[in-house]
């Protein structure tokens, strides 16, 4: 249970609310690069924490992403024309650039210079990764850029996706730490999905259905470990690390590639559920990536031309009764990201968790919520900065491992737990 | 896999209400309309004088229905030789409170600590959950102090919670009881 006043300052992040003013303290994920593939190609609109956008990239390689409305009479600028370093206003020819500096007025003398007293809000949009990245934030208050190893390593060994989630971003990104669901909703696909099947671990996880849960706090979020039995008394540990505001991932298995997610509001009904994969040390191989691309293991599949799952609730996400009755998916829904995305979009646009009954197996989202009220109230009330914005912070992986049992794991696997260059991930 | 396409069929139009779309925000209020769980049985146990401390702040609060108890003792306790029954504990006004009677009934313990001196009590406690099918919890507080010291509170706690928390703060203990309705 969240009283109501709380459940709305973590849900609410549009201009001027203390959770939109923190996830403005972050780089997030704006764009996927390949959606601006080249210079002067068109305008993409998007929509984030509530405030309507248009990114472009300009004649000079320069990526601006600025108010979409066009500040002479309020035109969409996704039908400007991006050219000759600026998107112009096809209306009456205003034109702006990567700043949303407006540079051209052409009914005025351009002597005047008066479209210098023109300026649309924009944002710094800049490629790490597969990813284009923005900060919404104050100038002065910018943190230094991410360095998320997905985004980091080569690009052969990495490959993200995202889709649109229609649901509040907390009760999307909840899911990314609920451990406890996996034994359930998931079973179906670790013995089918090629991007998990195979791998030791999983014997532990079918073996040993109540796995016991530690959630320790870390300095730029949290550790949710689950434990299960393994041989010799000892404890088949998985973690996985939560980075504020919302950065989780996966705990490996086998030498298949590491996934995880960002959780990024669009506005408070809407987010995008990025999707990412990347092994630290070795290229993904053609099956692997043509498997991601499929929609396999963390990722899905597309109504064509969108970022829209194909199964969506217009569909009723394409429930197939009989393939749960067959025991192939424990849900009736086909993939890991739908499966997801169903239930947590079924829960309804904000989900009022007034009237939520948490157990305590729920303690890795308690204490998340806890740690998301009392950073954006410390924002709000002193002007302290979040954690996770550090790029110290972002040097987080999840593991998977054997340890005897009077070994915290947070300690035993510390080094797992931290990037380290060069050094696969620790997985069983 | 074989997927059927099940796209919206015009000459057989669904009730808003009757598919996948109901998630909307006008269909929300039509969501539980009623209390849907009755009232639980919390027992908080807190094992050290530091915890006690930290849990007297916040027993004035309306809980509902949780009990509040310390362990009365800072002797070590031999679990195989102490009873449910002899467990020295204590009501937040001072007076004796029996373990048996305390956890009949409960539907979940929390066990708080703050030093990794109380694992005899925890494990009389716990063992009397297991017996009875109870979910225990275990909440570690100071986690911000010396690891060696968090983890001689968490192995103390591990062998039998269910749950084990590691927080920084001590605001985590009403954030957690609300949240589980205690
Ligand atoms: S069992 Fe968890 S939402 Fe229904
Ligand atoms: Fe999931």
């Amino acid at each position: 249970m969240l009283r109501k006043e709380i459940n709305d300052l973590l849900t609410q992040t549009d201009t001027g609310t203390p959770m939109g003013d923190m996830f403005r303290q972050y780089w997030i994920p704006a764009l996927l690069a390949k959606e601006l593939p080249e210079d002067d190609c068109p305008p993409v609109r998007v929509k984030l924490l509530g405030e309507r956008l248009i990114a472009f990239r300009d004649s000079k390689g320069r990526y601006g992403l600025i108010d979409e409305f066009c500040a002479h009479r309020g035109a969409s600028l996704w039908f400007g024309r991006n050219e000759e370093g600026g998107l112009r206003c096809p209306y009456h020819g205003w034109k702006f650039d990567y700043t949303g500096q407006c540079i051209e007025v052409p009914s005025e003398p351009e002597e005047s210079g008066f479209c210098e007293k023109i300026k649309l809000r924009g944002y710094p949009l800049i490629k790490i990764g597969d990813v284009l990245w923005t900060h919404m934030g104050d100038k002065e208050n910018r943190p230094p850029e991410p360095e998320w190893e997905f985004a980091k390593v080569p690009p052969e060994q990495t490959y993200t996706s995202k889709r649109w989630q229609e649901c509040n971003w907390l009760q999307a990104m909840e899911g990314g730490i609920d451990s406890s669901h996996v034994s359930f909703l998931h079973s179906g696909s670790l013995a089918s999905d090629p991007l998990f099947k195979g791998a030791k671990g999983n014997q532990y996880n079918q073996n040993d259905k109540k796995p016991v849960f530690e959630v320790v706090e870390s300095d730029g979020g949290l550790y949710i470990g689950a434990r299960r039995m393994a041989e010799n008394d000892q404890y088949y540990w998985r973690i996985t690390p939560w980075v504020m505001p919302s950065f989780t991932m996966v705990p490996p298995r086998g030498d298949h590639p590491v996934h995880g997610h960002f959780w990024i509001p669009i506005d408070d009904v809407n987010c995008w559920a990025w999707s990412f994969d990347y092994h630290p040390t070795r290229a993904l191989t053609k099956e692997e990536r043509q498997a991601m691309m499929d929609g396999y293991g963390v990722h899905n599949q597309y109504v064509p031309g969108t970022f829209r799952p194909r199964q969506n609730k217009d569909n009723d996400y394409l429930m197939d009764r009989e393939a749960q009755k067959r025991g192939e998916s424990y849900s009736g829904i086909w993939g890991i990201a739908m499966q997801d995305a169903s239930l947590q979009e079924s829960m309804g646009p904000i989900v009022d968790r007034t009237k939520e009954n948490l157990v305590s197996t729920d303690n890795g989202i308690i204490m998340a919520r806890h740690r998301l009220r009392k950073a954006a109230v410390a924002l709000r009330d002193k002007g302290v900065m979040p954690p996770g914005r550090d790029t110290a912070h972002q040097q987080v992986r999840s593991a998977a491992k054997v340890l005897p049992q009077d070994q915290p794991f947070k300690e035993a696997m510390k080094e797992d737990l931290t990037v380290r260059p060069g050094v696969k991930q620790t997985s069983v | 896999m074989d997927l059927r396409e099940l796209f919206f069929d015009p000459n057989h139009p669904t009730l808003l209400g009757s598919c996948a779309r109901a998630a909307t925000a006008e269909e929300a209020r039509f969501r539980v309309q009623y209390p849907n769980s009755r009232t639980r049985a919390s027992r908080i146990f807190a094992l050290d004088p530091a915890a006690a401390e930290a849990m007297y702040k916040i027993t004035e609060a309306p809980w509902n229905g949780a009990h509040f108890l310390t362990l009365a003792t800072q002797e070590a306790i031999d679990p195989e030789k102490t009873n449910a029954s002899d467990l020295p504990l204590s009501h937040p006004d001072g007076s004796p409170a029996r373990l048996d009677d305390e956890i009949d009934g409960a539907d979940v313990v929390v066990l708080l600590a703050t030093d990794g001196n109380a694992e005899g009590a925890a494990e009389v406690i716990a063992r009397e959950c297991f017996h009875r099918n109870i979910m225990c919890a275990g909440l570690a507080l100071g986690g911000s102090a010396p690891q060696a010291k968090v983890d001689r509170v968490v192995n103390s706690m591990r062998r039998f919670a269910r749950v084990l928390v590691v927080a920084n703060d001590d605001d985590y203990i009403p954030a957690m009881l609300t949240a589980l309705r205690a």
